[in-house]
C-alpha cells in the first residue's frame, strides 16, 4: 500500500459530510478521488446510503398538480432534436434547388441567432438580479445599523437591558423563507430581552411572527409576538421570566395571529447563543 | 418512536423490492426511446419527486419546473443509471435534489416571493397505488420524527446541508458556529439517524 497523501482519519470524517453534500467543492473533488483508492472510506460512505435515501423520502408528501403530468410528457419531445435534424442533415434525397438550400441555411441561422439572443437575454437578466441583490444587501446593512442604533438609543427599558451586566447577544440569520432577513437579540436574565430585526417579509393577513427562546433541551418558550413595520424592521422589548433557562438558540417563526403555545410554522430567523 | 413505524418501514422495504424491479424494466424501456415508460415512471414516483422538490425550493412553480427537468433528464440520460449504486427511485430522487438545490442556489440572489400560502392550490394527481402512497407518507413521517428527535444543532446542520445545499462553511456562517463544531454535529447527526433508522427497519 502506498503512503497516504492525506490524513486517513480526516477522510473518514469526510464521508458523512460528503454523503449530505456539505463538503466545499474542492474538498468534494479531493474526497471523490480518494474514494477510488480507499475501500475503508467507500464502506463508510456506503453505510450512509440508506440514511440519505431515507432523507430524500423524509419530507412531507404532497401530490403534484394534476396538469403537471401532461406538461412533463410534452416536454420530452425535443429528444433527438427530430424537428430540426431533417433540415440540418437530410437523409435520403438531396434538396432540389439552391433556393431550398439557402432557405434551410437561413432557417438554421435564424434558429441559431434566436437561441443566442435568448441566452444573452438570460445572462442580462441574471446580471440584473445580481445587481439588485447587491443593492438590497447594502440597504439591509444600512437598515440593520439604523435598527441597532434605535435599539441602543430608544426606550429606556431597552437601554436598561442593553446596559445590563450579564448581557448575552444572539445573532439571528435569515432562513430559507427569508434569506435576507437578520436579527439580533440582547438578553439579560434580570432585565428581559431586546430584539431587533430587519428585512422580514411582509406578513400575510392573519399571520404574525413569534420569537422563541430555545433551551438546551430543545424546548421552545415563546418570548412574544413581532409585527415588523413596512420596511420589515422591528425593535421590541420583551419581559422574560427570571427563572427561564439560558437560551441555547432563538428563532422566529411565522404563526397564526395571536401566537401559538409551541412553534408550528416555518423558521424565518434562527440564531444560536455561544 | 413506536413499533408501528418499525412495521411500516419494514413493509415499505418489501414493496420497494417489487417496485424496484418494475422500475428497472421501465428504465430499460426509456433507454430504448419508449415515451410511455416515462409516464409510468412518473405515475409511480412523481409524488416523491414533487414533494422533495417542494421541500427544497419551497415554491410550487419552481417545484413543478424541477419535476419537469428531472423527468426530462431521466428520459435523456437513462443510460447513466447504474444499478450497482442503488435503486432507480434513489437515482431519480438524487437528480431531484441536485436540480432543486441548483435552483435554490441560483435564486439566492433573487428577491423573495411571498413565502406563505399559494402552495397547495391545484387538485391532487392520481399518483401511485393508494397503499404505497400511504406507506411512503408513513415512512416520510417516520424519517421526520427521527430527524426531530436529534439535538437541535445536529438536526439543523444536517437539514441545512441536505435540503438547502449549504456547505459546512456556509452552515457555520449561517449559524455563527465554528466550522469544526458544524462538521462534528453533521457527522453525529447522520450517525444517529443511521442507527435509529437501521434499528427500526430491522
Amino acid at each position: 500500500m502506498t503512503a497516504h497523501p492525506f490524513d486517513q482519519e480526516m477522510f473518514r470524517e469526510s464521508a458523512a459530510l460528503y454523503a449530505v453534500g456539505a463538503l466545499t467543492p474542492e474538498e468534494r473533488r479531493a474526497f471523490a478521488i480518494h474514494l477510488q483508492t480507499c475501500a475503508e472510506c467507500a464502506d463508510e460512505l456506503r453505510s450512509f446510503q440508506s440514511t440519505t435515501d431515507a432523507l430524500l423520502r423524509g419530507v412531507p408528501q404532497i401530490d403534484p398538480p394534476l396538469a403537471l403530468r401532461d406538461r412533463v410528457l410534452a416536454a420530452l419531445e425535443p429528444k433527438g432534436m427530430r424537428a430540426v435534424a431533417p433540415v440540418a442533415r437530410p437523409k435520403g434525397a438531396w434538396p432540389r434547388s439552391a433556393a431550398w438550400m439557402s432557405a434551410a441555411a437561413l432557417l438554421l441561422v435564424t434558429i441559431g441567432l434566436g437561441s443566442y439572443a435568448i441566452a444573452l437575454k438570460q445572462r442580462v437578466s441574471g446580471l440584473e438580479v445580481r445587481l439588485q441583490d447587491t443593492a438590497a444587501r447594502l440597504n439591509q446593512s444600512e437598515r440593520q445599523a439604523e435598527a441597532a442604533t434605535r435599539a441602543a438609543t430608544g426606550a429606556q427599558v431597552q437601554l436598561a437591558v442593553l446596559m445590563a451586566p450579564e448581557l448575552e447577544r444572539v445573532d439571528l440569520a435569515g432562513q430559507s423563507p427569508a434569506p435576507r432577513a437578520a436579527g439580533r437579540a440582547f438578553w439579560s436574565r434580570s432585565r428581559g430581552l431586546v430584539f431587533t430585526a430587519a428585512s422580514l417579509p411582509a406578513l400575510p393577513a392573519g399571520r404574525i411572527y413569534q420569537l422563541w427562546v430555545v433551551t438546551a433541551s430543545n424546548q421552545a418558550i415563546s418570548a412574544g409576538l413581532i409585527r415588523p413595520d413596512q420596511s420589515g424592521s422591528v425593535t421590541a422589548w420583551f419581559d422574560t421570566p427570571v427563572d427561564i433557562p439560558a437560551p441555547a438558540a432563538m428563532a422566529v417563526t411565522i404563526e397564526p395571529d395571536g401566537g401559538v403555545p409551541a412553534p408550528t410554522g416555518d423558521k424565518y430567523l434562527l440564531g444560536l447563543s455561544h | 418512536m413506536t413499533s408501528i413505524s418499525m412495521w411500516v418501514l419494514w413493509a415499505v422495504v418489501q414493496t420497494s423490492a417489487a417496485t424496484a424491479a418494475a422500475d428497472r424494466a421501465t428504465l430499460e424501456r426509456i433507454a430504448r426511446g419508449d415515451q410511455d415508460a416515462v409516464g409510468e415512471l412518473y405515475d409511480r414516483h412523481s409524488r416523491l419527486v414533487y414533494s422533495l422538490a417542494l421541500r427544497i425550493v419551497r415554491d410550487q412553480r419552481d417545484a413543478e419546473e424541477v419535476v419537469q427537468e428531472v423527468f426530462a433528464q431521466a428520459w435523456q440520460q437513462s443510460g447513466r443509471y447504474d444499478s450497482a449504486r442503488g435503486s432507480v427511485v434513489g437515482w431519480v430522487l438524487n437528480l431531484t435534489r441536485s436540480r432543486a438545490i441548483d435552483r435554490v442556489r441560483g435564486r439566492r440572489a433573487r428577491p423573495e416571493a411571498p413565502a406563505d400560502g399559494a402552495v397547495l392550490l391545484d387538485l391532487p394527481d392520481g399518483g401511485p397505488a393508494a397503499d404505497e402512497q400511504l406507506a411512503s407518507a408513513d415512512q416520510a413521517a417516520a424519517v421526520r420524527a427521527a430527524l426531530e428527535a436529534l439535538p437541535f444543532l445536529q438536526r439543523t446542520a444536517v437539514e441545512l446541508a441536505f435540503y438547502e445545499g449549504l456547505t459546512h462553511t456556509e452552515i457555520a456562517d449561517r449559524l455563527d458556529q465554528p466550522i469544526g463544531t458544524v462538521k462534528t454535529r453533521i457527522r453525529q447527526g447522520l450517525m444517529k439517524l443511521r442507527s435509529q433508522l437501521a434499528g427500526e427497519a430491522r
